[in-house]
């Protein structure tokens, strides 16, 4: 890791403290790991209690956990969604499906792995996880943004070209995207 | 009598369909196979005249040793709470699209049936308002669910794999570092 990435300021280390117990997740499920999130959320595993609540919209959310297979259509519109949330923005591939493709490894409509698209803060493996790994992740995710080295979304940001590059020949050609990720680089200064 | 439902039911559908073959499969469930240029008028009758309303789906079967594709019409009679399988079949073009007439505007539904065919099996049908792409938006291949379409091929080419033990890993543990 470059010096710039890991050097902070007072204040940002202050917004680290804050930020990290009032994460928003984007309520955006795909494939079958849904059914594990409700139990989550719900009074059995509560992870109200680690400041994580479930969003609507993701220009106000800053997790967005990808919950199993994503055919080549669905991963379109998790690359809008993406580029639509507002930075730091934290993914989470949860199951084996977002990891190498799990049970679907041999389909034509299934992506094999996530991180080449967007890039990925946390895996959570198993087929399906827990509840409880889920909390984990999450638990793992606000000690990560704690100690300053949740910095995955300035990865798409620096190597813009190479996620725009994987997208591209899954899609099979320019997809029209609403950001100008670059003009966003250069306002954040990576 | 057993079948004395369906059997009266084919008598019916016989008379004005001579060459086509029907045969009961089990209880409530008949089987028809006629020549190809016949199944638009069969719909029409089934629809106007026999009160077949329901069609209940259209699937297709790629039969690649025979060179031929075998397209299913499933109607249903509410009251008589029978469904009749009406099996075509039409030539199977190795490049490009099979061709087959349309029954859009018969049933509405017809046409998610027809585009899903199209863009699995690659059958076209002529006449239809919209044989846009369906399910699979993004897709240049071939038809995924032709015989000779090889999904693990396909996938291994296309997509990139997780590499589980790369060369710079290797070197390292040759090195001795990595190990507790």
């Amino acid at each position: 890791m470059d010096e710039k990435l890991t050097q902070r300021s007072v204040w940002e280390k202050i917004a680290a403290k804050l930020s990290k117990r009032s994460l928003w997740m984007l309520h955006y499920c795909t494939g079958c790991g849904a059914i594990e999130l409700p139990p989550t959320m719900t009074a059995r595993f509560d992870m109200e209690r680690f400041g994580i609540n479930p969003m609507v919209t993701p220009r106000q959310a800053d997790i967005l956990l990808i919950t199993g297979y994503l055919s080549v259509k669905t991963l379109k519109r998790v690359v809008l969604t993406y580029e639509q949330m507002q930075a730091p923005k934290y993914v989470v591939g949860f199951g084996s499906c977002t990891i190498n493709g799990g049970m679907y490894w041999n389909s034509y409509a299934t992506m094999k792995s996530l991180d080449r698209y967007i890039p990925v803060e946390t895996y959570i493996a198993g087929c399906m996880p827990r509840p409880e790994a889920i909390i984990h992740s999450f638990n793992e995710l606000i000690a990560k943004i704690d100690r300053g080295e949740a910095n995955s979304w300035k990865d798409y940001y620096k190597n813009y070209d190479f996620y725009r590059k994987n997208q591209e020949h899954t899609f099979e050609g320019p997809i029209e995207t609403y950001n100008d990720i670059k003009a966003d680089a250069a306002l954040f200064r990576i | 009598m057993e079948y004395a439902k369906e059997n009266s039911i084919i008598e019916m559908m016989q008379t004005e369909f001579p060459e086509a073959h029907f045969t009961v499969k089990k209880e409530r469930r008949i089987e028809v196979k006629m020549p190809s240029g016949r199944l638009y008028d069969f719909a029409v009758r089934m629809q106007k005249k026999w009160n077949f309303l329901h069609l209940s789906a259209i699937s297709c079967v790629d039969w690649i040793d025979d060179g031929e594709f075998e397209l299913v019409y499933h109607f249903w009679n509410y009251d008589e709470k029978v469904l009749v399988m009406a099996k075509i079949r039409i030539p199977r073009e190795e490049e490009g699209d099979s061709h087959f007439e349309t029954i859009s505007n018969l049933w509405q539904p017809a046409k998610f049936f027809e585009r899903d065919i199209h863009e699995m099996f690659g059958v076209y049908f002529d006449g239809s308002e919209d044989m846009e792409r369906f399910i699979l938006t993004d897709w240049t291949g071939p038809p995924p669910m032709r015989k000779d379409f090889i999904t693990r091929e396909f996938a291994l080419n296309f997509y990139h794999y997780r590499e589980y033990e790369p060369q710079w890993l290797k070197d390292m543990m040759a090195a001795g570092e990595g190990n507790e």
